[in-house]
């Protein structure tokens, strides 16, 4: 399958490298979990905030193809 | 001792008063509601002698409490009719909290309307009052370099102005603080207090806080003690510690636009196509190859510093961040993706003393009855410059706000609660913050009780957003709690560490204590943001505001805001539960209607 992978502000730099920006497409396994592209991705062990299609989304999440998964370091503001 | 000063415009007298008994808990927004509470008659009309416009510092104003120099201005707004406490950083409440002044009260209101006034006071507390009719008409900018030009070799020292709107009684004209550099970018911006300010003919206030000693503690250990617990977990949590002083507020436009919330075209979509153009990681990088800075404290003691400068392509300065709301108001909600337009729009705001979150719903309102183009930056550079600026015919209809444009223009979807325009979170994805839209004493306010923390950002618990469960009680802590912040004169991003971390909470009463030997603890904080929150909606409920005024406009419950389809569902009986606590608080604070 394949998804659009999105990382932002200081997550940037764990995008697979490529062109810039902050969104990638990827091919997976089918039935891969957000945890595990995290992990494959070497995202640093703090706390974030993972949307999938703008939903937040646990670890266990299972993705499928056509989704778009986002994931921020901790950020506020306003 | 710390004292009240009382200008009344209409005769030009000063008077000095001790801070009453009955309010020496107060500061900020608390002593800035009691104020108005007991002393402007609901009746009063915002523009009339019989408003007052206060000033105050909050409780730990003008000491080395971390983010502590918060300034709250409090009246009856002319935009929403209600009470209004409007809230900005800034070297001025530091500046007042120095001079011993708890709060600053003008008053009355001047038979001649083409006198403008310049209120200095000096270290030693007298008051000068002067008249700088030239300055008439004058941007917020000019009027900066006027007093610059006045100050000889006098360096610290605090403005707060008004542009050519406030002028104008325009109804979204805001007040101008100086920053740490001098320049008047910081601002009381919501409610319209720059009419206020205007119609008692106060151009300008200079605050002298030269060679002034450093304020004293009931027990300097344990305050100083205080302050460095909480200057740890400020610099602890990864939002206030990371987050924040790398990509400032704007951070926030891409994880806004993520979760579909973030208001496009007038609030008919969640999601913007040209986000990554005006987001804060774009801003970082185009800021920093420009030669801007970046990190930066809006007032001395912010250990946060998410302030930064916008510079043009030759590295000339054009306007402070700009912040996440404007840079979403002027932008996104307005279809327009380029980032110089934002900030061109951005230092017109500031210059004509306009709120930039009002101006930009009023931009996207007019742009949504067809007669200029979403996405135009420079046609509504226009209009704010020569429609606004100069007052024109349509210049007064936009300078009074979304409403009043929408009104005029025949627009079905004006987005606003209490006549005032709502900020950069769309309510149907994001239903916690639709909640204190919906009730908070101030009209549309995300600062009242952001509820982004738990709905979007998973700071201090989770709360799906989608979904009205959960989201009164969520708002209903969060604006108690934003009471408190605003009354201790603190910067309510410090909510986002004290939240999570419990030492951080602690510290704030610690520091209270301390500095007034008073006894604070977690209880009396809460009590504090309660009692500052039942003097709002007794105003407000004797102005006239009913159930029904606590409601967002129809369109959120019926049209349905892509992508996530959402409309707003929470239910009126929730929306009324947030302030049930009112009854009880005011029977213990012995008020039950507005006056002495």
């Amino acid at each position: 399958m394949r998804i659009e992978l999105a990382l932002f502000a200081s997550l940037r730099r764990f995008l697979p490298t490529g062109e810039a920006g902050h969104e990638r497409t990827i091919d997976l396994p089918d039935g891969t979990t957000v945890g595990q592209v995290i992990a494959t991705l070497g995202l640093p062990d703090e706390p974030r905030v993972v949307f999938v299609n703008g939903r937040h989304a646990p670890d266990d999440f299972v993705l499928h193809d056509g989704d778009r998964l986002a994931v921020f370091p901790p950020v506020a503001g306003g | 001792m710390k004292k009240i000063v009382r200008i009344d415009m209409s005769d030009l007298s000063v008077k000095t008063e001790p801070l009453p008994e009955k309010w020496a808990r107060y500061g900020g927004r608390a002593l800035t509601d009691a104020i108005v509470f007991s002393e402007v008659p609901p009746s009063a009309d915002p523009l009339g002698p019989e408003n007052k416009l206060v000033f105050a510092p909050g409780i730990l104003g003008g000491t080395t409490a971390p983010n502590g120099g918060r300034l709250s201005a409090g009246a009856k707004s002319p935009l929403t009719g209600g009470i209004k406490e409007s809230n900005s950083g800034g070297q001025a409440a530091h500046a007042l909290a120095k001079l011993g002044i708890a709060a600053l009260v003008i008053e009355g209101a001047p038979a001649d309307k083409d006198a403008r006034y310049l209120i200095k006071i000096a270290p030693d507390g007298s008051v000068e009052i002067k008249r700088v009719d030239e300055w008439a008409g004058a941007g917020n900018y000019a009027v900066a370099d006027g007093i610059k030009q006045t100050m000889g070799d006098v360096k610290r020292y605090a403005t707060i102005s008004i542009g050519p709107a406030g002028e104008m009684g325009m109804k979204m004209a805001g007040i101008a603080v100086s920053d740490p550099d001098g320049y008047p970018n910081r601002f009381l911006g919501r409610g319209g207090l720059g009419a206020v300010m205007g119609s008692k003919g106060v151009k300008a206030i200079v605050l002298v806080d030269e060679g002034l000693p450093t304020i004293e503690h009931a027990d300097r250990d344990a305050f100083n003690a205080a302050v460095k617990k909480f200057a740890a977990a400020l610099r602890e949590h990864a939002v206030t510690g990371q987050g924040l002083p790398t990509y400032g507020t704007n951070v926030l436009a891409n994880i806004i636009n993520e979760a579909g919330g973030y208001p496009t075209r007038n609030f008919s979509s969640g999601r913007f196509e040209l986000v990554e153009n005006i987001s804060g990681e774009r801003q970082r990088e185009v800021t920093l190859e420009r030669g801007g800075n970046v990190k930066h404290g809006c007032h001395t003691g912010c250990v946060i510093q998410c302030s930064r400068y916008w510079v043009d392509k030759d590295g000339t300065y054009i306007t402070k961040g700009p912040e996440y709301e404007s840079m979403w108001s002027l932008g996104a909600d307005c279809g327009i993706g380029d980032i110089d337009d934002v900030a061109a729009l951005d230092r017109a705001c500031g210059d004509i003393g306009i709120d930039t979150i009002e101006t930009g719903v009023m931009l996207g309102v007019y742009m949504d009855s067809g007669r200029l183009a979403f996405g135009d930056g420079k046609g509504a550079l226009r209009l704010l410059e020569e429609e606004v600026r100069k007052g024109t015919d349509l210049g007064r209809v936009l300078g009074d706000g979304a409403e009043a444009t929408g009104t005029a223009f025949g627009v079905k979807r004006i987005p606003v609660v209490k006549h005032q325009g709502l900020p950069a979170y769309d309510p149907r994805p994001i239903q916690g913050i639709g909640v204190t839209y919906a009730t908070s004493p101030m009209g549309a306010d995300h600062t009242a009780g952001y509820s982004i923390t738990a709905n979007v950002l998973n700071v201090g618990g989770t709360v799906d957003p989608l979904k009205p469960d959960g989201q009164a009680e969520l708002s209903k802590g969060l604006q108690i709690a934003t009471g408190m912040l605003d009354s201790m004169g603190l910067c309510i991003f410090v909510a986002f560490a004290v939240l999570d971390i419990p030492e951080a909470f602690d510290a704030i009463f610690e520091m209270a204590t301390a500095h007034t030997g008073q006894t604070w603890d977690a209880d009396a904080l809460m009590e504090l943001g309660k009692e500052t929150l039942a003097m709002e909606r007794l105003y407000n409920e004797a102005v006239g505001f009913k159930p029904e005024d606590d409601r967002l406009p129809r369109f959120f419950y019926e049209e349905k805001l892509p992508p996530h389809d959402a409309v707003f569902s929470v239910s009126d009986a929730d929306l009324d539960s947030v302030f049930d606590f009112v009854p009880e608080t005011a029977a213990k604070m012995g008020i039950s209607k507005p006056g002495a």
